[in-house]
């Protein structure tokens, strides 16, 4: 007879359901004590120690997990292009570094003669890191970067790519950080239509999907109107790409926008880090409208 | 089953979500890993350990994934312990069944985590996602072909196909 069997006929399994009851209390005293409060930051330390110590092996297997894939990927490409491919791959990125700081800093230049008085940043790249696991689950929209406190990265830094804005730094470890992704349900950002000029709050609907919210009924936005960030929440610089409204429709009080977002969340292999906000400097993951 | 057994099987789910997770076609078949091997240490009846590898594995999870620690632990501890005492007392299908239930928990798993986000972090209530539904497959269709590759006679089918070669 096997060992569960035994538990039930001995009458075990009141003991085993007070070790689930004892379980799910812990389990609600520790959400209790790291839901956000006051001026509380995101992210506990515990979980910075977590990630520093799983950083090894996420780090091993994720090399490891990239080197089959692209070796899969390798063997269905032509044998001769090969080379030349990832040489032009190479390139290709170094151009679209220096393109993403290009467009970054002539937008930046642009505006700064209209708005001298905002006074942002320059959006800078600080350094380029690997993404080591993207998790998403009941809204939630996560990725592990293979970067940490070591390589000077602190919490509530944006990351992008060159197509657009990805999301920010929440929980940074050792060699590992966490980063919420601008698709999770509880991110937000200041956006700008750049087409009218008008600014809104971008959320991510937890679905892989984003909406612009707060855009009055008066709006000439239409479908196809680029979206950028507006550098107004004191955590993502401006300039920055977001993405391309997919659909506008009419809602009681503003429009209700939808936004296909221009980074390619769903294929993100790596991701530029840029310096954070002067805003942030300060506090960990600062206030500001990144989350709620 | 051991304890040391199912430390190995923290490590092995850990180092299972990374490969997934770390490849650039992470969304083609986004299994649970955790949740699998929860089940797979709850498959042994034993409750009290369901509930712990549950717990493990779920706080294991949040780290890497959640703004809080302890929803995914929540969930799994529930679920490992539902698993354990669902493997005593029902009498499972074969690989079919398997496959549905951890499908379902999947779902289970995902509705839990919604709500304690809800609760705790006022965010928006997200439910069945088209990437939650695809995840619930590929946990589903995963574990069940853990389970009929576990039933499977593999010394039988090994002897006949030896002998098949002989004659």
């Amino acid at each position: 007879m096997s060992t569960s069997a035994n538990e039930i006929l001995q009458g075990r399994p009141r003991r085993s359901g007070l070790l689930l009851v004892c379980v799910l209390a812990f389990c609600v005293l520790v959400l209790s004590a790291q839901a956000p409060g006051a001026g509380r930051p995101r992210g506990s330390l515990l979980q910075s120690w977590i990630l520093s110590v799983s950083a090894p092996i996420g780090r091993a297997v994720s090399s490891f997990s990239r080197g089959v894939s692209g070796l899969a990927d390798s063997t269905a490409e032509s044998f001769t292009a090969r080379e030349e491919n990832a040489r032009l791959r190479q390139e290709l990125a170094r151009k679209d570094q220096e393109l993403f700081q290009l467009r970054a800093r002539l937008a930046q230049e642009d505006r700064q003669k209209l708005l001298l008085s905002a006074g942002a940043s320059l959006p800078s790249v600080k350094m380029a890191a690997p993404v080591l696991l993207v998790e998403g689950r009941a809204g939630g929209q996560n990725a592990l970067i293979g970067a940490g406190s070591s390589s000077g990265l602190v919490p509530g830094s944006p990351i992008a790519v060159p197509e657009g804005l990805v999301g920010r730094l929440v929980t940074v470890g050792t060699t590992v950080s966490r980063a919420q992704l601008l698709l999770d349900v509880t991110a937000a950002a200041g956006a700008r239509i750049v087409k009218t000029g008008e600014l809104g709050v971008i959320r991510g609907d937890g679905r892989g999907g984003l909406k612009l919210n707060n855009v009055a009924t008066t709006s000439r936005v239409a479908a196809g109107d680029a979206i950028e960030s507006a550098g107004i929440d004191g955590i993502y610089p401006r300039g920055v790409p977001i993405g391309r409204v997919e659909s506008v429709s009419r809602g009681p009080m503003f429009l209700e926008i939808r936004v296909a977002p221009s980074a390619p969340f769903s294929r993100l292999t790596d991701v530029l880090v840029l310096e954070p906000s002067p805003a942030i400097a300060g506090p960990v993951g600062g206030g500001g409208s990144g989350g709620p | 089953m051991k304890f040391g057994r199912v430390a190995l099987l923290l490590v092995a789910a850990t180092a299972l979500q990374f490969f997934v997770g770390g490849s650039g076609h992470r969304g083609a078949w986004p299994i649970d890993c955790f949740l699998i091997a929860t089940a797979i240490v709850a498959r042994g009846g034993n409750a009290s350990r369901a509930v712990l590898a549950g717990a493990a594995m779920g706080f294991l999870e949040d780290a890497f994934s959640q703004g809080l620690l302890g929803m995914n632990a929540f969930a799994k501890a529930a679920l490992g312990y539902l698993f354990a005492v669902l493997s005593v007392r029902v009498v499972f299908g074969g690989s079919w069944a398997v496959g549905a239930a951890l499908a379902a928990a999947s779902l289970v798993n995902d509705v839990v985590v919604a709500l304690l986000s809800v609760l705790l972090l006022g965010s928006p209530l997200v439910l069945f996602s088209p990437e939650s539904l695809w995840r619930a497959a590929a946990t589903g269709v995963t574990g069940g072909l853990l389970e009929a590759a576990r039933v499977f006679p593999w010394r039988d089918w090994w002897e006949r196909r030896r002998l098949r070669r002989l004659r």
